[in-house]
């Protein structure tokens, strides 16, 4: 396990939900149907992801000092209400679940201005070790900051949309 | 006592027979295996490999290739009749794929009703034959003036379930269904 990571810590983000990423939904994310492309979604929202990674202290220095990297297993996303080029975007991410290599992460966006919510981002990220390309522990520092998350997190309340299961409901 | 009239009667795609365009010759290969590109060099992010979000740009271009079996592809859209809205996206990552690799996609049906289809879509590495993602996906028909939930075009629906009964006979994909969450050892 890394003990130090060669580069400063950023001040570290507790609060219930964690509602720091802001972004704009830019003109080439918009497709024949005049809204935010599906992929653009989780384009957003992987950027939402990394918005956590970076409170975690794992952000693109991470990377660029090879220290580690971090991979999206898995994810889910419930596409809500319509988002039109230049909407801003406001992201709120919840912690769900915590071990010693991943993060169970569930992001919430909402339109900035209107306030509605435009869609929900279930994910689980895991840690990489930057020369084997395998999954490792997370570093020292980021796991105590982890645990600083997760403390302030617990606590909340399981969000609505998370942990679904995909069908068509048979009303008929 | 006067009925009141059907509510899709009034939508645009409910009151046409047969589309304004050519319809190609329905596939019911199962799965439908006719998409095949390329990873594309701004698709790669700092990890060296392709980015989450573009793994779905990949598959949104394999649900075109699935929408234009039944007519519902971008003519549908160009005319004003039509579009089709996902409402769920499930993605599993299952291995990384690199700038400039060829990939397949196929495509089965899963599920399906009048306005909506539940289907997953397998990306396989070109050359190496690896599954490299899954996207599971819901998508429903979309009245074009409304913008709002439509039955299935009257030409869709009867390809829609040819296809889904051709594909019925395949076992259904491990990673369909499949909850997030991080298991306890």
């Amino acid at each position: 396990m890394l003990v130090t990571l060669p580069y400063e810590m950023p001040e570290l983000v507790t609060t219930a939900p964690i509602d720091i990423h802001r972004s704009t939904v830019l003109p080439e994310w918009v497709d024949w149907n005049g809204h935010m492309n599906v992929a653009f979604y989780v384009l957003a929202f992987d950027q939402a992801s990394g918005a956590f990674m970076r409170n975690m202290g794992l952000g693109r220095n991470y990377v660029e000092s090879k220290s580690g990297m971090t991979f999206v297993l898995e994810t889910h996303v419930t596409y809500d209400r319509e988002m039109r080029g230049g909407a801003p975007m406001r992201f709120t991410t919840q912690l769900l679940a915590r071990d010693a290599k991943r993060v169970h992460l569930f992001h919430e966006m909402f339109h900035a201005e209107r306030g509605y919510l435009a869609a929900t981002n279930e994910t689980i990220v895991m840690n990489i070790d930057y020369a084997s390309r395998r999954s490792a522990p997370w570093p020292m520092q980021a796991a105590e900051r982890l645990e600083a998350i997760w403390t302030a997190h617990k606590g909340l309340p399981r969000p609505a949309k998370a942990g679904r299961i995909m069908g068509l409901a048979k009303k008929s | 006592m006067k009925l009141a009239a059907d509510p899709a009667a009034s939508l645009r795609s409910a009151r046409m027979k047969l589309p304004p365009y050519p319809m190609i010759d329905l596939d019911l290969g199962a799965p439908l295996d006719r998409h095949r590109a390329t990873v594309q060099k701004e698709w790669i992010d700092w990890n060296g490999h392709m980015n989450v979000g573009y793994y779905v740009v990949a598959f949104d271009k394999a649900t075109d290739v699935l929408c234009e079996q039944f007519g519902c592809s971008w003519d549908y859209t160009r005319l004003k009749i039509g579009m089709t809205f996902v409402l769920e996206a499930h993605v599993t990552y299952d291995r990384e794929v690199k700038e400039g690799d060829p990939f397949r996609i196929t495509t089965q049906i899963l599920d399906h009703d009048a306005k909506r289809i539940h289907y997953m879509h397998l990306m396989y590495h070109g050359s190496e034959g690896y599954l490299a993602a899954t996207n599971e996906l819901m998508l429903m028909n979309i009245d074009y003036e409304s913008r709002r939930a439509a039955p299935w075009p009257e030409w869709a629906m009867p390809r829609i379930e040819k296809m889904a009964a051709a594909h019925a006979k395949l076992p259904r994909p491990v990673q369909a269904g499949r909850l997030i969450g991080i298991k306890r050892k």
